[in-house]
């Protein structure tokens, strides 16, 4: 074996750090082009302020909508002609077209020299094409200046010329450089018979899509941190005198009200948490007692019934909760039509009393014949010797229960735990949102919650930013502490 | 097997005769058990009984346990209800082609991340899992949105949830407890990578695939916050649960709302079938009915797929 590989090494042909270097440069250019793509704080096609400042190159190329729904006046003035935006976002796409081209090319790079070759085709056509785009957006850009100094409407339409442009312009120069340099490098080299790539080159390949997408949604967030230091709110420029550094973080523990809110949702949060916690041993009873029941079918039946909560959305679950509660619900009319029950009917929803109390008896009613699931999966991979053997020395069932049903469970039970643990400040939002109500609203409101309110609803960017960075940096830790705890305890890793 | 059932194994042999104590114990559980179901499934039960009942009958308050005059307008008079019609359309549309190309990425991704020999696989696997553990909350992920220019926009439905690491983890498990020497002799057969995926890694992973549809279109059709979140200034494209939620919170002006639409009939057929409180539970029913329908049929791959995700991937 080794034999074969060091064959293998010996034949492959070992590159020159001389023409690795260009190779290098030229896929972190064309990289660095792709994702300045989404990018939107150099978006090259952004030739008025009035453009969206949160429209990347990529959404100016395919939404006129977003592009324009800061500038319905001007276009209907005439002091941006619709076609001169419609040109726009055909040079945009060819601009992100020839990146993709580019991008082909950086793809063939990692395949055998006649594959290097062939691949250099499309970032020099791709560069061409994006130098083409990117003239026609200068061009348009000088059009819709020129236009509006004609009308004197400059402060109306807001020419500029956008920093991305110039960064593009450069990226454009060093694709279409780095890929002369390459051919220069490789055109007099002798090539293969057959374009090839290596196989893990191949399969990385075949990952990338999956790889982007999962930067693009989930690593890409990150960058919006950036708003936790600024002075912002939606539709604002972030320019340098809206820094303001760690202020948000200051208010978030000097301000008197906003520590007062932080402090009654944090309460919420842990107290709704940890009634969740203190109630995870539910599903275990639940699996055990189950069990125990002599038949078959009656199992199934009660495990398949109650596993149907916990596929219905929180808004069904809120219907529900109406249906019965409401003042015309089921418990109202039963009391007055079954019961004889005369006096005013009473909406047991929107009480502040008890909310917490509510809440975990919900999310146990939807969740804790699920979550049983794992347990009786559990309990049938029990050793049968076991019971055998403890009845032969005369146990009776709950001696069986105690003593063997339980502790095998353990092991799962600890992990579920310290997930929930890791996971104390994340009770998602859905459950709350939807039974909020005037009354409840002080109790209800956990952390969660609180950031969609003061984020989304009151459009405090900054603010909800500073509580979800918090979040997620404790969230992390926690999740570590509780690693590190399992893997001393059990010596396994729970993530 | 559509239940995991553990009777078999830890149920007391008939042969040793029960103690008084035991009789109780196995009464207590019946009951327990017999009541804790009867709670799971007498809120669908009381809301369809009263949307097939007569409507005067549902407003007194008369309908608890069976239905009274049994009728089926109140469904044909959710034609009327604003915007109703298109939420259906996009959670529809949304869970078939949301939840097909979130199972195509999975499989893919499931199987190449099996392949040790992948250039810096382990950094790229380890780069996705993080992503289920570590978000940059809710705002950022907002704002993010905002910029690739998602909101408002049906593709905010399909292209966030292509990329699921917990079902790629589940796929890729499911791919490693299949035999090795399969693939192998595949390879020396001459086939490729991609050829191997199609021809035999796919067709022997029909139960994990089924599994990750299942819960990947229950999770589209009951999507609520990515709607909420997204599409606050475009009705048409919100989901059936974001109408619901937002017919849940009109007082009554529903059935005002819908007035102009019944305007032809009757007054009496009007008054019987404009009742805001009936008109939710119909579209809650709706909204339910489907996946109490998939449910019988697909509990054994939800068991399943909650078994997988026990076993670590």
């Amino acid at each position: 074996m080794e034999g074969i590989q060091k064959r293998y090494q010996a034949v492959k042909p070992k590159e020159p750090l001389g023409r690795l270097i260009p190779y290098w440069i030229h896929r972190l250019v064309i990289l660095l082009s792709g994702l300045m793509v989404f990018f939107s704080p150099l978006n090259p096609g952004r030739v008025s302020e009035l453009i969206n400042e949160n429209a990347s190159l990529f959404t100016t190329a395919l939404s006129f909508g977003t592009i324009t729904n800061t500038m319905a006046r001007p276009l209907k003035q005439g002091w941006i002609l619709e076609g001169d935006i419609r040109a726009l976002m055909l040079a945009c796409a060819l601009v992100v077209v020839g990146i993709l081209l580019s991008a082909v090319g950086g793809c063939m790079s990692v395949g055998n020299i006649r594959m290097k070759k062939r691949g250099l085709v499309f970032p020099i056509a791709g560069s061409l094409l994006m130098a083409f785009g990117l003239y026609r957006i200068h061009t348009i850009g000088q059009h819709v200046s020129s236009l509006a100094t004609e009308l004197d409407k400059v402060s109306r339409v807001k020419p500029m010329t956008p920093d991305g442009w110039t960064v593009f312009a450069i990226m454009t120069g060093l694709i279409l450089l780095t890929s002369l340099i390459l051919l220069a490098l490789y055109l007099p080299r002798k090539s293969e018979q057959k374009m090839e790539m290596e196989e893990k080159y191949r399969l990385f390949l075949m990952f990338l899509p999956v790889l982007l997408l999962t930067f693009v949604f989930a690593y890409l967030p990150i960058y919006g941190w950036r708003f936790a230091f600024y002075n912002y709110s939606i539709g604002d420029a972030l320019t340098p005198d809206k820094y303001v550094g760690f202020y948000w973080f200051r208010i978030l523990v000097e301000n008197e009200a906003t520590r007062r809110d932080i402090l009654r949702v944090l309460t919420n949060t842990l107290a709704m948490s940890g009634l969740g916690i203190a109630t995870s041993w539910l599903p275990i009873a639940f699996a055990v007692l189950l069990a125990e029941v002599r038949s078959t079918k009656f199992q199934r039946v009660v495990q398949t019934l109650t596993t149907i909560p916990n596929f219905i959305s929180w808004v069904l679950v809120y219907a529900i909760a109406l249906a019965i509660f409401s003042t015309d619900g089921f418990i109202n009319s039963f009391l007055r039509n079954v019961m004889g029950q005369t006096g005013a009917s009473t909406d047991y929803l929107a009480s502040a009393d008890h909310t917490w109390l509510k809440m975990l008896a919900w999310g146990t009613w939807k969740g804790v014949g699920w979550s049983a699931i794992v347990y009786i999966a559990g309990i049938a991979g029990i050793d049968q010797q076991l019971y055998e053997a403890a009845r032969v020395d005369g146990a009776n069932r709950f001696h069986c229960i105690w003593h063997i049903t339980i502790p095998g469970l353990l092991p799962t039970y600890m992990v579920m735990l310290l997930m929930s643990i890791a996971g104390i400040l994340s009770n998602g939002m859905e459950q709350y949102l939807v039974f909020k109500n005037a009354l409840n609203a002080d109790v209800i409101q956990v952390l969660d919650l609180y950031v969609y309110n003061i984020g989304i609803g009151n459009g405090q960017i900054p603010l909800s930013t500073v509580v979800g960075i918090t979040k997620s940096l404790v969230g992390v830790t926690l999740l570590f502490a509780a690693n590190g705890i399992s893997k001393a305890i059990r010596g396994e890793s729970i993530i | 097997m559509s239940t995991v059932s553990a009777t078999s194994k830890t149920n007391h042999d008939n042969r040793i005769k029960r103690s008084t104590g035991d009789w109780i114990f196995d009464l207590f559980l019946y009951i327990l058990f017999g009541l804790f179901t009867f709670l799971c499934i007498f809120p669908f039960y009381y809301l369809f009984i009263n949307t097939i009942s007569d409507n005067s009958a549902v407003t007194s308050g008369l309908v608890n346990f069976v239905p009274v005059g049994i009728h089926f307008n109140n469904y044909v008079a959710l034609k009327d209800v604003n915007e109703l019609g298109n939420s259906i359309i996009v959670t529809v549309s949304r869970t078939i082609l949301g939840t097909a190309l979130m199972v195509i990425t999975s499989a893919w991704a499931g199987y190449l991340v099996t392949k040790q020999k992948m250039w810096r696989r382990s950094l790229w696997y380890r780069a996705l899992v993080v992503t289920m553990y570590f978000n940059a909350g809710l705002v950022p992920w907002y704002m993010n949105m905002l910029m690739l220019g998602l909101t408002e926009n049906f593709l905010a439905y399909i292209i966030p949830g292509m990329v699921a690491p917990y079902n790629i983890i589940l796929v890729k498990t499911y791919i490693e407890s299949i035999p090795s020497s399969l693939e192998e002799s595949a390879y020396i057969d001459g086939a490729s990578s991609v050829q191997v995926f199609y021809k035999i890694i796919l067709p022997l992973s029909v139960p994990i695939l089924a599994t990750i549809s299942i819960f990947g279109a229950v999770g589209n059709w009951n999507s609520f916050q990515d709607s909420l979140l997204l599409m606050s200034n475009s009705t048409r494209l919100q989901t059936l649960q974001h109408r619901l939620y937002i017919y849940l919170n009109q007082s009554s002006n529903l059935a005002a709302a819908m007035g102009t639409g019944a305007g032809g009939m009757s007054t009496q057929a009007a008054d019987n079938l404009l009742n805001s409180k009936v008109i939710k539970y119909t579209i809650s029913m709706v909204s339910i009915i489907p996946i109490l329908l998939v449910y019988p049929f697909m509990q054994r791959f939800f068991v399943k797929g909650i078994m997988l995700g026990a076993v670590k991937g």
